[in-house]
């Protein structure tokens, strides 16, 4: 058990400096405003920036296009562009299709990627969700059928996000309907620039913008597939472990929280940013902290705060996503009608984030598989509860 | 955002190291095979199993606590915490958090009589606890192990007292079946000795009443941990509707609830010890946030048990119920844990600005 401080080396705290003055110039107002505009989850201007600093896939080795970081200089990168609510919706969905084609991929296919990704030239989109199902990933209907030495892919995916700026989606399919559900499906590494493709785009309620993707006679070669024919799930399990944070990494600076970590971010921002706005002194020199009413909602949103990053696991996706929608809720109305005036309206409390925030908030319940996914991970891999009977073999 | 506003790097580490691993272990092992649900039944309702005490002080539990300078073996708090899981997980019947928390008071203060007490508490000759609440205007108050103790530390006014009484005063039902007992605290009572006053010693006391909640908050979690363990066993074994109970999401979501707020707690608690130990002065809402934590926790595990072994939960025979009566019997004793808010609020301005 270790919360000690880190004592940062002369050499450690030259790149947090470096880091700092390097995103005081490229994660500048303008990236902001456009993300805060268009809700892309990507600024091609700041990857291009990162990817000149090796920063895109920053404990790569150096010959690989990454930086070689040690792990504590890539969680003080992380934490700095988290702390400056960086987007990078694209570089994480990037993330997980890596791991899937450094495991899976043809020689051929990793060249064609991989030091484009390290040099920010590459992006990845997830192709999961479809129109007829959400969570129930392996009952996509989405085909792909062999044609000579390629294949011909038919179908509709829903919240494709990034797919707008993406050059590939990791692409789930249908590839045998006469076997059991999880049998039947491989999964395609697909260029977004082949014919067929119809991209269309979805607003959501917490500003950002995803799409759905139309597949219609879209041609791809076979070395754009990423693991064997029909063994798909097994090449899903390990990133959609990974999205679902079920996995962590033995760094003493991990969240063990893994997939909640980032909602948890969130909630911490707005209650910052509570406590800055009960802290300052109205025209009368009081401040709403003076209040007890006040002292106590936000001391249970701070115990909430760390109830959130002491859940491990999938427990920890539940309560990251759930204390942020109950708790954004709650510090709307604690702040007041002010709460609700978006960012650029006259008089919106701490610039509009509290209106977005409870907006936001309630699309966390649902990125990556909802929470009541969770719950029955939870309940039948942690607990080992009995599974419910299926309906459908 | 500007670059001056980097927050401080920590290391974010809760695995227990070796030596908190065995820890962990022994007693966790110890009180697995010294105290079945049978042993607490049987204890009630005094709640105090004098020969379990007895083995419970020969492996250390209370000298461990005592710092190796004023005489014990000098634990952490991260370690009594450890202790603490295992005596809340299988409720053991004995005083233990009481007799640690009054223990390491006496170890705090500086009187010569605090160092006579202490090695008498060492030996076993005495039992020491501690009335929780400083004494106001009603000298009267429910004082937790008082039933089997004849010693009360108490804070009145600026004094911290010892009060010596010639045997325990009778026990009063509760129910948690805890060893609770009225204490009068008033200057009149028996044999009454002052150890410590002024300033220090209100915050001697202050830190006894924190290492209390900490400890019993550690135990709570625990508790609650274990009432999640039998709800699981029960509703994984029995049927209805012909599937098995466990398999309704309605039914196995509120268990998972449970255990989550179990888990969480757990590792909050282990946290605010780390921090109470080692940096003592920082994040200082994390002992009351940890407490309040656990206390919601073992409640609400202890009353989803309850629910999701439906009749069976409701009945005596269930041991979800040994649970469900100290979540709050034990959780109450130190006062609404809610009014800890107030303690988180008045340290957050520091911690977060």
């Amino acid at each position: 058990m270790d919360f000690s401080t880190v004592e940062l080396t002369d050499e450690t705290r030259e790149f947090r400096r470096d880091v700092s003055e390097f995103l005081d110039v490229h994660l500048n107002e303008a990236v902001l405003e456009t993300e805060r505009r268009t809700g892309a989850g990507h600024s091609q201007p700041l990857h291009r920036a990162l990817a000149s600093r090796g920063w895109v896939q920053p404990t790569w080795p150096v010959d690989e296009g990454g930086a070689g970081l040690d792990p504590l200089q890539n969680r003080i990168l992380q934490l700095e562009l988290a702390d400056r609510d960086a987007p990078m919706i694209s570089s994480g969905t990037t993330r997980i299709v890596v791991g899937a084609v450094r495991s899976y991929g043809s020689p051929w296919l990793k060249e064609q990627v991989l030091p484009a990704v390290a040099a920010g030239e590459v992006i990845c989109c997830l192709g999961y969700t479809e129109p007829d199902g959400g969570s129930d990933l392996a009952g996509v209907r989405t085909g792909a059928v062999r044609d000579g030495t390629g294949w011909v892919i038919n179908g509709a995916k829903m919240f494709t996000t990034g797919a707008q700026h993406c050059q590939y989606c990791f692409l789930v399919t249908r590839t045998n309907t006469e076997v059991p559900k999880h049998k039947g499906i491989t999964t395609f590494l697909v260029p977004l620039d082949r014919a067929g493709i119809e991209i269309r785009p979805i607003e959501t309620l917490g500003g950002e913008r995803t799409n759905a993707v139309f597949y219609t006679d879209v041609r791809i070669e076979d070395d754009y597939r990423l693991g064997p024919v029909d063994q798909g799930w097994k090449v899903l399990s390990g990133p959609l472990s990974d999205e679902h944070g079920l996995q962590r990494g033995d760094a003493e600076l991990d969240e063990i929280n893994g997939q909640g970590a980032g909602y948890r971010a969130t909630l911490d921002r707005l209650f910052r940013h509570a406590l800055h706005w009960a802290l300052t002194a109205g025209p009368d020199g009081s401040r709403p902290y003076d209040e007890p009413f006040v002292q106590l909602r936000l001391a249970e949103i701070a115990t909430d705060l760390e109830i959130a990053r002491s859940t491990p696991g999938a427990m920890g996706r539940v309560n990251g996503s759930e204390l942020l929608i109950r708790d954004s809720a709650l510090l709307v109305d604690l702040v007041g009608p002010t709460a609700v005036l978006p960012h650029g309206a006259t008089g919106a409390s701490e610039d509009g984030l509290f209106e977005w925030g409870h907006r936001y908030a309630q699309g966390t319940a649902t990125y990556g598989g909802t929470t009541d996914i969770m719950r029955n991970i939870v309940a039948q891999r942690v607990l080992g509860l009995p599974r419910p009977p299926r309906f459908d073999g | 955002m500007s670059a001056a506003k980097q927050r401080q790097l920590r290391r974010n580490d809760y695995s227990l190291d070796e030596q908190q691993q065995a820890v962990h272990e022994a007693f966790a092992d110890f009180f697995t095979a010294e105290c079945p649900s049978s042993r607490v039944r049987a204890a009630e309702p005094l709640g105090f199993d004098q020969a379990l005490w007895g083995k419970v002080r020969e492996l250390g539990a209370v000298s461990m606590a005592v710092p190796a300078d004023r005489g014990g073996d000098g634990a952490t708090l991260i370690d009594l915490v450890l202790v603490a899981e295992q005596y809340g997980r299988v409720l053991a019947p004995v005083p233990l958090i009481e007799a640690v928390a009054a223990a390491r008071l006496l170890a705090r203060l500086d009187a010569d009589a605090a160092a006579d007490f202490l090695a008498a508490t060492l030996t076993g000759e005495m039992l020491p606890t501690l009335a929780l609440h400083q004494v106001g205007h009603d000298p009267r108050q429910i004082v937790p192990a008082g039933a089997v103790a004849r010693q009360v530390l108490a804070l009145h006014g600026q004094e911290l007292v010892l009060i010596t009484a010639a045997a325990p005063p009778e026990h009063v039902e509760n129910m948690a079946h805890a060893s609770l007992a009225w204490w009068d605290l008033s200057a009149q009572s028996g044999d009454r000795q002052v150890l410590a006053a002024g300033p220090r010693a209100v915050e001697a006391f202050a830190a006894a009443v924190r290492e209390w909640k900490l400890l019993t908050g550690a135990a709570l979690a625990s508790s609650g941990d274990d009432a999640v363990r039998l709800a699981v066993d029960f509703v994984s074994s029995r049927t209805a509707f012909g599937q098995l109970v466990g398999s309704f999401q309605a039914v196995a979501n509120a268990i998972v609830d449970a255990a989550t707020a179990v888990s969480a707690a757990r590792n909050l608690t282990r946290k605010a010890a780390w921090f109470a130990e080692y940096a003592p002065h920082e994040r200082r809402e994390l002992q009351p946030m940890a407490y309040l934590a656990s206390a919601r926790a073992a409640v609400q595990a202890a009353t989803t048990a309850v629910h999701v072994q439906g009749g069976f939960g409701f009945s005596v025979e269930s041991d979800v119920t040994l649970h469900f009566r100290r979540a709050k019997g034990w959780s109450v004793l130190a006062g609404d844990p809610s009014r800890e808010l107030f303690d988180i609020a008045a340290h957050l301005p520091a911690s977060f600005q």
